[in-house]
């Protein structure tokens, strides 16, 4: 086993969300947040062609990553717009979606798509956590916050903050470190996923029908 | 990889880990912080909304009284006063007819009596001493209990509105006294001071034994609403046969 087998670790966090996503599904089925059910199971199918791709079939597939946070990005804005509900909040995700768009685009028409576009990631990171500390200004300034622990919303936001916070800083240094052989950034990458994913299942499992109705 | 890398990599790994966790102790302390704010905000609204209940309620029933005050005092009043004279006038000379006018002197003696300490109006006039007095007054005529006020320290203006609520937590008392103790004899002092008034009200009834009676029902939580809302505090003490007391301090100064 290759120190690099160890990402299957954090696709199997990724398989305990998506899972309790599922068994809890009914009680957030009438918010805004149904959709991560889909979003999870989706993430965890891309994750897993990659590996085919790339572990099986030797394929370079950092193509698909590249393909899917044109996916994921915008998912969580779109989100965000919706659960928002200050205008210049609403008009901020709008900007921030759209600078990313052409970020992100931008990025696949230049650069080779055999490399990891990882400025994307950047912006896409950069603007989700923008979104994520609006979302907490949103929780605390209404009566929300007495049942926080029973939104699924807050646990979202925390996780993406958390991980879009460790993850920034180490895709911004991977120029200086060689990663593909460091041991130490799979433990990150792991660790990260836990603590995004742990999040995502504490929120699934905290979930209450009735604080969570749009 | 060199030594030089996996050292500067463990700082940035610290670094990392490091914010992220105070990121998280942030957020924490920010939520509690807000959300323990929100929960002193609801006890606070709901004591003045429990206050507001307590004091439309006495609205209600000081507007309730003074209905029934105003009925016997000029309704009732008139009738008996006209039920006086047309006994008088046919009977003068019959002894029993006589006596009957006289019954119907007291009755209508004791209806405006009656009416006056039922009165908000008629109270706002009277000081608590006066008041307290008259009720006093009151059980002597009926005779069925001997009724006894003693007042000690230079009395002080209380405001009306107060002073009503703390009349009207003493009738309480004394109904109670009427209806249920048995008593012989009700003794009400009421002690001035330059703070505080304390007035003490004590019956040598059956009493009653606390927190089991119906009587520390309604009644009394009725009493104790009511003193909290003039900031006075109330204590009340009683044995099954050794009688009830009532204690309560009005604070004049806040």
């Amino acid at each position: 086993m290759q120190i690099s087998d160890l990402i299957y670790i954090g696709h199997l966090w990724e398989f305990v969300a998506a899972f309790l996503a599922g068994i809890n599904y009914k009680k957030f089925k009438g918010s805004k947040e149904k959709y991560f059910l889909h979003f999870l199971w989706f993430t965890l199918v891309i994750d897993l062609i990659g590996d085919v791709l790339g572990d099986f079939y030797e394929v370079e597939n950092y193509f698909i990553y590249n393909l899917y946070m044109l996916v994921s990005f915008p998912f969580f804005y779109y989100w965000y717009f919706s659960i928002l509900k200050k205008r210049t909040h609403k008009t901020y995700v709008v900007i921030l979606s759209s600078v990313f768009l052409i970020a992100a685009f931008w990025n696949l028409i230049v650069q080779s798509w055999e490399v990891y576009h990882k400025y994307t990631f950047v912006t896409g990171a950069l603007f989700t956590l923008t979104c994520a500390i609006f979302h907490f200004w949103q929780l605390l300034n209404s009566d929300e916050i007495l049942e926080v622990k029973y939104k699924l919303s807050f646990w979202i936001s925390t996780g993406l903050l958390l991980f879009n916070m460790g993850m920034i800083p180490f895709m911004l240094l991977s120029e200086y470190f060689d990663f593909s052989t460091n041991a130490y950034y799979f433990f990150v990458i792991i660790g990260l996923n836990l603590i995004l994913y742990g999040c995502y299942s504490l929120g699934f499992l905290w979930v209450k029908e009735k604080y969570n109705r749009s | 990889m060199g030594q030089g890398e996996v050292q500067s990599f463990l700082i940035v790994f610290s670094v990392i880990a490091l914010s992220l966790a105070v990121t998280v102790v942030v957020l924490f302390v920010l939520f509690q912080k807000r959300k323990n704010r929100l929960l002193k905000q609801r006890a606070m609204d709901k004591e003045a909304f429990e206050k507001e209940l307590s004091e439309t309620q006495i609205e209600i029933r000081e507007e309730t009284l003074r209905n029934i005050s105003w009925e016997l005092h000029d309704n009732i009043g008139q009738l008996m006063t006209l039920a006086k004279i047309q006994v008088q006038m046919e009977g003068s000379g019959n002894p029993q007819l006589d006596e009957a006018s006289e019954t119907m002197g007291k009755a209508i003696q004791e209806l405006r009596a009656l009416s006056k300490l039922i009165n908000p109006e008629a109270l706002k006039s009277l000081s608590l001493a006066e008041a307290v007095q008259l009720e006093m007054d009151r059980f002597n005529r009926m005779q069925f209990l001997k009724a006894s006020l003693e007042v000690k320290g230079d009395s002080k203006p209380i405001d009306p509105k107060e002073e009503i609520i703390l009349f009207r937590i003493l009738q309480e008392f004394f109904s109670n006294t009427a209806k249920h103790s048995k008593a012989s004899e009700l003794r009400v002092l009421l002690s001035y001071t330059d703070s505080y008034l304390a007035i003490t009200a004590k019956d040598n009834g059956v009493g009653f034994e606390q927190k089991r009676d119906a009587y520390s029902g309604i009644g009394l939580k009725n009493m104790r609403n009511r003193a909290k809302l003039v900031n006075a505090h109330l204590e009340l003490f009683s044995e099954k046969n050794e009688g009830t007391q009532l204690k309560m301090t009005y604070n004049f100064v806040d």
